[in-house]
């Protein structure tokens, strides 16, 4: 970094929470979110802050954002101005490691081997480099493949309430994909429990992906790439961090040309530690209460997050939903980002099915005959035809109860109800809770098995042989153990 | 809003529904009333009916009337089945539907070649849409079936029985016994063989010691006597399930009732709570504007 001299060193004027004011020289004032860093020392205390810079004030003033805790910092202390942007390092020495919004390792391995540091904030791809290539991406899971099916080099988003398992589905994903794929893979932690993160980096380490020409067996961590900015984190680091965690991801794709997976939990605390930052910024707050500027942040991150002609980003967003309510303006913004929605909901998750994927909120931009072809999407639409009749009888099932239903409609509940049940699927990081090993079912199983539940082949089964299974045989074989037991 | 209004019509939907429901109790209370009147006036006729032809069976009579002949081979058999024509009565064409259905599986498994014919809408809307053919249908025995009607189904099933073309006549219904025990029957009307199974229910009354003087004769008796007592028979079949199915549709709709007065009560609650929660972000959005303001 740029050292210190007279005129790009200033000092702090205000510190209110995670902002703080500093005053340069008029003619030196540093850029918008150029980084500035307070080094300095107090009572003993040494405390090293790195701020970016977001208004000018005027009269030499600048408010910046605090990237690190401002505990121990007062007016006065000396403000050095880095001449450019924060910046992480990049490239192959960052695999296997964990990273904070600095881009400093935190995983105690000692220091990076790099090249290059790249700057977190950088612009979006141009729009005659976008890759315009649409490809169904297989994750093995039932209800996503034929619902929601991923899209290669495209984005999916997981939007769930409190508790009901996008964490779990995110690390499912990751332990699907990332131990069958070549790529490179980049975890970013935002503002979600620290406890998460740990957990997952000791998981990588151990979940295989095959040997390396050696004959050694290599672990998924190698090939990942972790950032944190957790929950403890001052907001100017959440904010921050999905933007670290992104920039590493770039390399991957803009220089190694390799198919990169950037999974990160969660995109609405990166809204959320917006909206705690505007209003220190004193910006007035906007619809419920959000940043006005949510959109314009939303979008500068999303639209980085894409497939170029050089390499592809598929990218896995977990998102919460402020009480269970989607049209809150942090998750409606990233919604709009997205190309499969996945959506989880309470009542699915309490009735112990999980993945609580609700099939009739979820969709895909690519559950469309162009693309998945006219059997999957027809075998799609009559999964939600069916379910969609069963919601609609059911006030009227409540009420009444079934046997005042006419004979098609009770036909339609007795399928919707298996076809509930057979949505749920063993995980593979869920094996210790549920005793099951995980289950992978190809796309083809997939299609054949809900079709012949809707031709009403399997109508003789007991719902409870639908549960938890792969494919439709497997609900055949857990009937005759029922029926042994 | 859109989810306080949607949560509005969906109530307005049950309050509907509760309407109907409500209707419907209050209307089958009051047809149930006469119902069991004329099932309790009938039954006292059939007991005593069946009663004679149980003691004339146990007078050690030479016996020989062709409804009474057992026939040694069974190869056309009808299965009636009795519903009704309305829903909104819970379980009883259900459950009165899978005793006949059971009955005419089982005939056709040995062999028998098994006409259905159906009273009321629902069953034959059920049995067609399993893809029963159906021999014939009748829908107008509503809740207070005349004898006339019944008779003449009753004359064609006895001259088919005489002239051999069936062998068998099974009945499904509902059996209506009190006001508070109804039960799904399916069971052999023709030929008129389990005169003990009909004893049976009577058994309280040792009325085998009346000795009977018959006048001209027994068998004469005999010829009026055995068709009058299944046509009693299958008239009481009738009037069962007319008092049964009332019965049904009043406990079917006081819980339907209950259920939606819950699910409004649910509802309202519901939203409440998102008119509230809408009424205090809105407020928040205005202060806090405001405040940054100043």
């Amino acid at each position: 970094m740029s050292t210190a001299t007279a005129t790009n060193v200033g000092q702090v004027t205000q510190v209110i929470g995670s902002i703080f004011d500093a005053e340069f020289e008029e003619s030196h004032l540093p850029d918008i979110y150029n980084a500035c860093i307070v080094d300095a020392e107090t009572k003993g205390n040494t405390i090293k802050v790195t701020g970016e810079v977001q208004q000018h004030l005027g009269g030499g003033r600048v408010r910046c954002v605090a990237l690190g805790s401002t505990d121990g910092m007062v007016r006065g202390m000396q403000v050095t101005d880095t001449g450019g942007p924060l910046s992480v390092p990049v490239g192959k020495g960052t695999l296997g490691r964990v990273f904070n919004v600095l881009g400093d390792p935190i995983d105690g391995r000692g220091d990076v081997e790099h090249d290059v540091r790249w700057p977190i904030h950088r612009p979006a791809p141009k729009l005659e480099d976008l890759s315009a290539k649409t490809e169904l991406f297989e994750t093995g899971i039932k209800v996503v493949d034929l619902l929601t099916p991923f899209v290669r080099g495209g984005k999916a988003g997981l939007f769930g309430g409190a508790g009901l398992g996008k964490t779990v589905i995110l690390t499912e994903l990751i332990a699907r994909i990332a131990s069958q794929h070549g790529g490179y893979a980049v975890f970013a932690g935002v503002g979600e429990r620290t406890r998460e993160g740990n957990d997952l980096w000791l998981e990588m380490q151990e979940t295989e992906m095959g040997k390396d020409e050696t004959g050694r067996i290599r672990h998924v961590i190698e090939q990942t790439c972790m950032v944190f900015g957790q929950m403890n984190e001052p907001p100017g680091a959440r904010l921050r961090v999905a933007l670290s965690a992104l920039t590493m991801a770039e390399w991957f794709r803009d220089e190694t040309g390799m198919d990169t997976l950037l999974f990160i939990d969660n995109i609405f605390r990166f809204s959320q530690a917006g909206s705690e930052v505007s209003a220190l910024l004193g910006r007035m707050p906007s619809a419920v209460g959000y940043q006005p500027t949510l959109g314009t942040e939303q979008g500068e991150l999303q639209e980085r997050i894409t497939s170029t002609n050089k390499g592809a980003i598929t990218s896995v967003q977990a998102v919460y939903v402020p009480a269970d309510d989607p049209t809150d303006p942090a998750p409606a913004t990233a919604f709009s980002h997205l190309d499969a929605f996945i959506y989880l909901e309470r009542r699915i998750a309490e009735r112990g099915l999980y993945p609580a994927i609700d099939p009739l909120a979820s969709s895909s931009r690519i559950l469309d005959p162009q693309y998945v072809g006219d059997r999957h999407f027809n075998c799609a639409r009559r999964v939600q035809q069916i379910l969609q009749r069963y919601r609609e009888l059911q006030d009227i099932i409540a009420i009444l109860g079934v046997d005042e239903l006419n004979e098609e409609d009770k036909q339609v509940v007795h399928r919707a109800r298996r076809i509930e049940q057979f949505l749920s699927q063993p995980f593979i990081v869920a094996e210790p809770f549920t005793g099951k090993p995980g289950e992978v079912t190809s796309l083809a199983d997939t299609i054949r098995s809900f079709e012949e539940i809707c031709d009403g082949k399997w109508d003789h089964l007991p719902e409870s042989a639908f549960r938890y299974v792969g494919s439709i045989e497997q609900a055949e074989e857990q009937a005759k153990r029922m029926q042994e037991s | 809003m859109a989810k306080a209004r949607a949560i509005i019509k969906r109530l307005r939907a049950v309050r509907n529904i509760r309407k109907i429901t409500r209707t419907m109790e209050l209307i089958a209370t009051a047809r149930f009333k006469r119902a069991m009147d004329r099932a309790t006036e009938a039954s006292a006729y059939t007991k005593k009916i069946n009663e004679i032809v149980a003691d004339l069976a146990q007078a050690d009579l030479k016996i020989d009337h062709p409804l009474l002949q057992q026939r040694e081979e069974v190869k056309n058999a009808i299965v009636l089945v009795i519903t009704a024509n309305r829903g909104l009565c819970g379980g009883y064409n259900a459950s009165v539907l899978r005793q006949g259905l059971s009955r005419i599986q089982e005939l056709r498994r040995g062999d028998v070649t098994t006409q259905v014919e159906v009273a009321g809408k629902r069953g034959i809307s059920v049995m067609g849409f399993q893809g029963y053919e159906l021999e014939r249908t009748y829908t107008h025995f509503e809740d207070k079936p005349s004898f006339e009607e019944v008779n003449e189904l009753a004359e064609r099933y006895i001259a088919e029985f005489t002239d051999g073309t069936i062998d068998r006549l099974d009945v499904a219904w509902m059996e209506f016994r009190t006001a508070s025990r109804q039960e799904a029957l399916v069971e052999t009307l023709l030929p008129i063989g389990n005169l003990q199974g009909a004893e049976k229910v009577e058994d309280a009354e040792p009325s085998a010691s009346v000795d009977y003087e018959f006048l001209p004769s027994a068998e004469e008796i005999l010829e009026e006597i055995v068709p009058a007592a299944f046509k009693a028979r299958l008239f009481k079949c009738f009037l069962d399930a007319a008092v049964s199915e009332q019965i049904f549709r009043m406990v079917a709709m006081k819980g339907a009732t209950e259920n939606a007065d819950e699910m409004i009560g649910d509802l309202k609650q519901r939203y409440n709570r998102a008119r509230q929660q809408q009424i205090t972000s809105e407020l928040a959005e205005i202060i806090g504007g405001a405040a940054a303001l100043e």
